[in-house]
């Protein structure tokens, strides 16, 4: 079942009449006033004792200061200089078609994806995501090695730096070369694993509307059962390229996804406001892109990472603020600050996986190294996160439970986020040959299973 | 609480009106318009360090940095007549978040630093084609160009201005510093970029060493 699209031409119509703006003026007078006169008035508060929220008022305050804050401020689309708004009757429109539940991936490899709500005993969707580059002559290795893991449900794949050895540039043939090869890559490891109808969010490596619509084929790239990512920029903007892949993803018939990152200490202000913007975004998706579901990764400005106390109550509150109030299924994107490897990336991963599970979202784990170190990603620390979402869910704990373990687990790394070592490269931990772990990194793995669950973080097994 | 504790007070919190107010009171009470400048260049260096350890955010240290912008324009004239030697026409910087990346706010956020510096910045925005960079730096007589970019797919873009400014041989008249996620020193030394900076404290930092160097300052 999918969601029909929301209104689409109406909604496009709207970047050509809206309200003209510079954007400046719209960052200066409607994104950072109206953001802070939410915050004030719902008395929306950060508690950084208190990592998980546990407050279903304060969930709901975010969700009702969210909506304000969105209807009053809109999308501003930078290619036509002018601010796409919405109704209170179209918001609630759009959200009551929601049907709450998807088929991800086609054939025996489906798997359902849904809304969970918190402390939902429904074990999480699992996308593995690395959500960084690899080098070109080992990413089909790669894209096996992930595929292998026996958690994963759907698979955001290693992106391509280079395309037959030449740099890829951005709106460039290169991008559309390295795209297709990205695709390609996909499909063919899919199914030489055995799972040639799992479900793909592709392709990272295609920046351009251009190269996402040329990788869109039932055949050898990305299947109308798999889906999409349409962006926004900082903060609640869009432009024309976007608006393009959305219109792409509908009329090709493939799933979409929203793909938002509200920043901590930009313009959002603090903890508060970050949460309430993440909280907006999924309004944006629904009734702008008419995406299926929100991809969430708000990160911190100044170490790209998702991962820090004020950070995870963010992410556990806006979650529990959509879970509680809509039907709308969401993904929490870890960003972590340290490396694979490296036993404070398995810490902040569980961290991130139990305040996330339990606050209702499904996991798309683990972006190491603060997202920017090239081949520095395994599906190790995937697979943990994928474990403790699994034990978070069926061991049945509440959100009090959960927040005891992930401040504990807070203990062992907030001290080190701003020196976080970078780790290691897959290469050095990876036999890619046989796309399995080397003896070294299986044993830490295994040993941090033990130390973790010593911790009382929650395994299914 | 002094007038001048006043005047820090309200740049704090970027209220334009009030410390537009305030200076006339204060100038028109013979205090010497160097001594007012000298104060809040002192007060947006610690609204800056506030900023760097996150304990404000984006938006406090954008109002404060629009704010003492807006007041060193109304007090330039009179410390033209106070014949003072507070530097009021400093060095230009054209910067720009290259071809195909349409991610803004690092660079914005360096921009607002330039500014709380009394750099003069010339924002050419996004998506910026790298022959429009080197033509607006040509334009604009900038001393120094900042070249920002996110994604892997777009640092390519750095290069493409370094080399153009090389083909068109102007590279010496112009400083390059760049920054953004994927970049690095390696990348910056790589292309023949002047610098790298891995944030926007670093990189206000790094402009104002070159341009010492450079002798504009």
């Amino acid at each position: 079942m999918g969601t029909p699209p929301y209104r689409i031409w109406e909604v496009n119509n709207r970047s050509e009449t809206g309200v003209f703006m510079e954007e400046k003026k719209f960052i200066n007078e409607r994104v950072i006033p109206g953001i802070r006169r939410v915050v004030q008035k719902y008395e929306i508060k950060y508690d950084p004792n208190n990592p998980v929220n546990m407050d279903d008022s304060m969930a709901d305050a975010v969700w009702n200061a969210a909506v304000e804050a969105f209807l009053s401020i809109g999308v501003y689309n930078t290619t036509t200089h002018r601010i796409i708004e919405f109704t209170r009757e179209e918001l609630d429109e759009a959200f009551l078609g929601l049907p709450g539940s998807y088929l991800f991936g086609a054939g025996k490899d489906a798997r359902p994806f849904i809304a969970r709500k918190p402390e939902d005993k429904t074990p999480p969707f699992m996308l593995f995501s690395p959500d960084i580059t690899y080098d070109e002559k080992d990413h089909f290795k790669a894209c096996v090695a992930y595929l292998k893991e026996p958690l994963l449900d759907g698979i955001c794949a290693p992106i391509l730096e280079y395309f037959f050895g030449r740099k890829i540039s951005s709106h460039s043939p290169t991008e559309l070369g390295g795209s297709l090869m990205h695709a390609m890559n996909l499909r063919a490891a899919a199914r030489l694993v055995g799972r040639p109808g799992i479900h793909f969010v592709a392709v990272g490596t295609a920046e351009a509307d251009s190269s996402q619509i040329h990788v869109s084929d039932n055949e050898y790239g990305i299947r109308t059962t798999d889906s999409r990512l349409v962006a926004s920029t900082t903060e609640l903007l869009t432009n024309n390229e976007m608006m393009n892949k959305a219109l792409h993803y509908q009329q090709y018939g493939c799933y979409s996804g929203n793909l938002a990152g509200a920043i901590y200490g930009g313009y959002a202000g603090g903890a508060e406001g970050t949460a309430v913007l993440q909280t907006a975004y999924h309004l944006m998706g629904t009734l702008l892109y008419s995406s299926h579901y929100e991809q969430n990764f708000p990160f911190h400005l100044k170490y790209g990472s998702n991962t820090g106390r004020e950070m995870l109550w963010i992410v556990s509150t806006y979650s529990q603020a959509i879970a509680r109030n809509t039907k709308m299924p969401q993904t929490s994107n870890g960003f972590a600050n340290a490396g694979p490897g490296t036993k404070m990336l398995y810490y902040e991963t569980a961290a991130h996986s139990m305040a996330s599970t339990i606050s209702g979202a499904n996991l798309w784990e683990m972006a190491p190294a603060r997202n920017k170190h090239h081949n520095r990603g395994t599906p190790l620390e995937c697979r943990l996160a994928a474990e403790v979402g699994y034990g978070t869910a069926l061991s049945g704990m509440t959100r009090k439970d959960a927040n005891g373990i992930v401040n504990t687990l807070l203990e062992k790394y907030e001290k080190d986020i701003p020196e976080a070592p970078i780790g290691k490269t897959i290469q050095e931990m990876y036999d890619l040959d046989r796309a399995v772990p080397g003896d070294e990194a299986r044993e830490q793995y295994e040993e941090m299973v033990k130390e973790l669950k010593n911790m009382g973080v929650p395994f299914p097994y | 609480m002094t007038e001048k504790e006043n005047l820090i007070n309200a740049m704090k919190s970027g209220d334009i009106g009030s410390l537009l107010e305030l200076t006339e009171k204060i100038l028109s009470e013979g205090i010497p318009a160097v001594e007012i400048a000298d104060s809040l260049i002192q007060a947006i260096r610690e609204i800056g360090e506030a900023f760097e350890k996150f304990e404000i955010f984006l938006p406090e240290m954008m109002l404060a940095s629009d704010a003492i912008v807006e007041i060193l324009k109304v007090l330039e004239p009179r410390l033209k007549e106070e014949g003072s030697d507070l530097e009021m026409k400093p060095a230009k910087i054209i910067m720009a978040t290259v071809k195909g990346d349409i991610h803004e706010i690092g660079k914005n956020i360096v921009i607002t630093l330039l500014n709380a510096n009394r750099f003069d910045v010339v924002d050419l925005g996004s998506d910026v084609d790298s022959l429009d960079i080197v033509k607006a730096a040509e334009r604009e007589k900038a001393d120094l160009i900042g070249l920002s970019a996110l994604m892997t797919t777009t640092m390519l873009g750095q290069k493409e201005v370094v080399e153009f400014l090389n083909e068109m041989k102007l590279r010496e008249k112009f400083k390059v510093i760049i920054g953004g996620a994927p970049t690095n020193q390696d990348w910056a030394d790589r292309i023949g970029a002047d610098g790298w900076a891995n944030d926007a404290a670093s990189a206000v930092k790094l402009a104002e060493k070159l341009i010492n160097n450079k002798g504009v300052r």
